[in-house]
């Protein structure tokens, strides 16, 4: 196990390394620079001498490799650099931005994991029934409207009709106040939590469906174990391996998804700290976020990796 | 399969029984706390507004939306709109312009030009204080300007300053700007907020970027970039008490999270601009509109090529219908212009050759140039940069194919299209470009001899910018008029480019905001607050 964990680390490095390049690389072939994303058309108004001063502090015309170097070295001693616009370091903003990101990104996959087992377990339970109906039913609803859809109607339908919209009061941690962070959660984490549950919930009911007629149920049971015993550790258990396949696909693209939600629900997390920063052309917080979804995408996947290895020690290496 | 799964699981109904009662109850525990949370949230919504209602009117946080966030605090170098309003609440100039945009005291309480036009003398406030506690004198109005005259400092708006060769103090409150010619337009200069009045001391110790130190109803608070900026009021404000105790500008990332923050009265006053969005605010809400200051032009090229030829200009000028692009582009929520959209020297927005779209002018001015079926040209365009950048090219697209003119729209990134357009990469560009009171400071940087801008300008004249010089030089509105009126028509005589519109800007306030209006200037749009009540 610690041999397989050492190996997916080290996989793990060489692929940061090569996406820290490719941001690198992709940020620095787009049209313009600091100067001209953060002034815009503004820039032409600058004299020679500013526009120097500009270029030198914003480090353009430097070779990229000497540039890439530099970030890198920083980045390896844990200095992420300072952020170009408002001049605070990248550290500090991500600190702030990334709790808010990761409590949404768990919330939704709480949600996600309720409404997926949950209609997954019981429409396996009771196919083509009521149950099994509306577990479909919000499958199909979750999978095929898009998640900026869902948010938008569900902000205002509440700002409308109740006149609620509470994560626009200026989020607040949940050691702050913890009542108004949960509401403040709840509905961005409902809207990704949506998409997240009905992908869960088709691979949670087709799994248990596969399981529940085979053998090795009925020899359980006919060993004299307890049929709560039978059910739990061998049925579930058994419809699990795919359940968890999935829930990791899931929560590696619904880091991706937070950018569109943080953005509709007025969170300060790391989506929004990026798309902020891309326009911006803050190029040391856009590279270093960048490696933390990254970092977390590959992060997930290896504990996805290793989960199966221990509910399943066949596929032990 | 399937039936054989069905048997199976009919067989093992006893077996399942526990299973299935477990997970119902899960499942249903889980449903049960999911909407217990919505209803309860949902239900508490109405307590949830009162209470944050009641936390505005206690503590009289008023809370302002918008979809930019606050980038910068030191505002010698700041660009960005929302920051100037934000620091504008913090900061006073030795000038400002009033809401009917005519220039009167702020800090300063008089001005004159004296010595041939070559010298600018300002009596400063008595009685002003910064927030730090210190007073107002001319040292730090004479440090605030070397500061921005400084290439190190990199104030965004130095070019104002160029004639500019010395400032001094007269007196504990006097200062006089030494000019190396008459510049008339260095008044409108002053009015910016990158021309703040700051405290010599905090220059010397450079502490401007991290905590703003000004003059204004506000002082400065907290900042969260990307977030929020918070200001309290000032309490020796020398221009009275302030009603708002703390006023809080809150990033709210689209314009529709801002109508339902104010719908849910989590935001005391939204700063919108897509109409598509107010049009559909309940009524229970009060919109404030004011014209944008920015105008939309297309801008031609006259170097080579058809546009080369000023009655091919002349054809498009003539071709289009300004009110047509109007509505199309923003359901005709703005005004029609012309080169000059607003302040004193206003200019009719009818153009001197085409009042209204004539077809059969354009098409005489196309057999004029010697291209009687028309020619072909390709306009830049930006959604990224003025998101009604298609609807304008598409409308403007569409009324030229009537005349037999071609027009093939490039819609660039953002970024590829400021590189082209700084570049005059383009034979024609759909352009946002910033509006000001005084025409000097609109045109003297695309037209004026040495302008920053000529390159995208595409088009130069000696007569044009004689008339630039010639109203920058005056002082007197009378003086200046006459001047105005002739480079207006120069301009739109000879289809330098098609002049089109301008928008609004709102602001939309909730019912128990009282007082509100929205100034017609980017750095006075939230000074109103300074007398805006809450009930």
């Amino acid at each position: 196990m610690l041999r397989q964990i050492g190996r997916r680390l080290f996989t793990m490095i060489i692929t940061l390394f090569g996406v820290s390049i490719i941001i690198f690389l992709i940020l620095r072939l787009l049209p313009g620079n600091e100067v001209t994303a953060s002034l815009g058309v503004s820039a032409g108004l600058l004299s020679h001498s500013q526009l120097a001063a500009l270029d030198r502090y914003f480090g353009i015309g430097k070779p990229f490799y000497e540039q890439y170097g530099s970030w890198l070295g920083s980045v390896l001693t844990g200095n992420l650099g300072v952020s170009l616009q408002s001049r605070i370091s990248v550290a500090s903003l991500v600190g702030t931005a990334l709790p808010v990101t990761l409590e949404l990104a768990i919330g939704a996959m709480l949600i996600g994991e309720i409404i997926g087992v949950g209609f997954g377990v019981l429409g396996a339970l009771h196919p083509a029934k009521f149950v099994d109906n509306l577990g479909q039913g919000v499958s199909i609803f979750g999978l095929s409207v898009p998640t900026f859809i869902i948010g938008t109607g569900m902000v205002t339908l509440l700002a409308s009709v109740f006149h609620y919209f509470p994560s626009s009061e200026g989020f607040v941690s949940i050691t702050a106040n913890p009542w108004l962070n949960i509401q403040q959660i709840f509905f961005p984490a409902l809207t990704l939590g949506l998409g997240v549950g009905a992908a869960i919930m088709k691979s949670t009911r087709t799994a248990m469906l596969e399981v529940i007629g085979l053998n090795f149920v009925r020899t359980a049971r006919g060993k004299g174990l307890s049929r709560r015993v039978v059910i739990w550790k061998h049925l579930l258990l058994a419809a699990m391996i795919p359940v968890i396949t999935m829930s990791g696909i899931q929560l590696g693209y619904l880091l991706g998804g937070t950018v569109v939600v943080e953005d509709i629900f007025v969170l300060p997390g790391l989506g929004r700290l990026l798309i902020t920063s891309i326009s911006d052309r803050d190029f040391a917080v856009v590279q270093s976020v960048t490696l933390i979804y990254a970092a977390a995408f590959i992060a997930v996947n290896m504990v996805t990796d290793l989960l199966y290895t221990w509910i399943d020690p066949r596929t032990r290496a | 399969m399937r039936n054989g799964i069905r048997r199976n699981v009919s067989d093992r109904s006893a077996a399942r029984r526990p299973l299935v009662r477990t997970t119902v109850a899960v499942s249903v525990a889980a449903l049960a706390i999911s909407a217990g949370v919505v209803a309860t949230s949902v239900g508490a919504s109405g307590r949830a507004i009162k209470t944050q209602t009641g936390r505005a009117a206690s503590s009289s946080t008023f809370v302002v939306a918008d979809t930019d966030s606050v980038e910068k605090l030191d505002p010698d170098v700041i660009t960005n709109f929302l920051d100037f309003q934000a620091l504008g609440l913090i900061y006073q100039q030795l000038i400002q312009y009033n809401t009917k945009l005519k220039l009167v005291p702020d800090l300063a309480t008089k001005w004159s030009f004296s010595d041939g036009n070559k010298v600018l003398t300002f009596q400063l406030r008595k009685g002003v204080k910064f927030d730090d506690g210190t007073t107002f004198t001319s040292a730090d109005a004479v440090a605030s300007i070397e500061r921005a005259l400084n290439p190190k400092t990199a104030d965004a708006s130095a070019s104002f300053l160029a004639s500019v060769t010395k400032v001094v103090a007269t007196g504990k409150y006097a200062i006089k700007f030494e000019l190396s010619h008459p510049d008339n337009s260095i008044l409108t200069g002053l009015t910016s907020v990158n021309f703040s009045m700051l405290p010599e001391a905090a220059i010397k110790a450079g502490t401007l970027a991290k905590k703003p130190d000004g003059t204004g109803p506000y002082e400065f608070s907290s900042w969260t970039p990307d977030v929020s900026f918070v200001v309290k009021r000032n309490p020796n404000y020398w221009g009275g008490k302030v009603s708002l105790s703390s006023v809080k500008i809150e990033t709210v990332p689209t314009e529709q999270s801002i109508a339902s923050a104010l719908e849910a009265d989590t935001a005391q006053l939204g700063l919108l601009t897509t109409p598509e969005v107010v049009d559909a605010l309940p009524s229970s809400l009060t919109v404030h509109k004011v014209l944008a200051e920015a105008y939309r032009a297309l801008m031609l090229q006259d170097k080579k090529g058809p546009l080369a030829n000023v009655d091919n200009r002349r054809a498009l000028e003539c071709a289009i219908t300004r009110a047509q692009v109007l509505k199309d582009a923003v359901f005709g929520d703005g005004q029609t212009i012309g080169p000059v959209p607003l302040g004193e020297y206003a200019s009719s927005p009818i153009s001197a050759i085409c009042p209204k779209q004539n077809l059969s002018s354009a098409k005489a001015y196309l057999k004029k140039a010697g291209d009687p079926s028309g020619f072909t040209f390709t306009a830049i365009a930006s959604d990224v940069e003025d998101p009604t950048d298609t609807a304008q090219a598409t409308a403007v697209q569409s009324e030229l194919a009537q005349v037999g003119i071609t027009m093939n729209i490039e819609n660039l990134a953002g970024t590829a299209y400021v590189q082209d357009w700084l570049a005059g990469k383009f034979q024609a560009a759909f352009a946002e470009n910033g509006a000001n009171p005084s025409p000097y400071v609109m045109y003297g940087r695309y037209f004026g001899a040495g302008g920053n801008l000529s390159t995208p300008a595409g088009y130069s004249s000696s007569t044009l910018q004689k008339l630039l010089l010639e109203g920058d030089t005056a002082t007197t509105t009378a003086e200046q008029t006459p001047i105005w009126k002739k480079m207006t028509k120069f301009l739109t005589t000879n289809a330098v480019w098609v002049w089109l519109f301008s928008a609004y800007s709102y602001g939309v306030t909730v019912p128990s905001v009282h007082g509100f209006t929205l100034a017609p200037t980017t750095s006075t749009t939230l000074d109103a607050l300074a007398t805006t009540t809450v009930s």
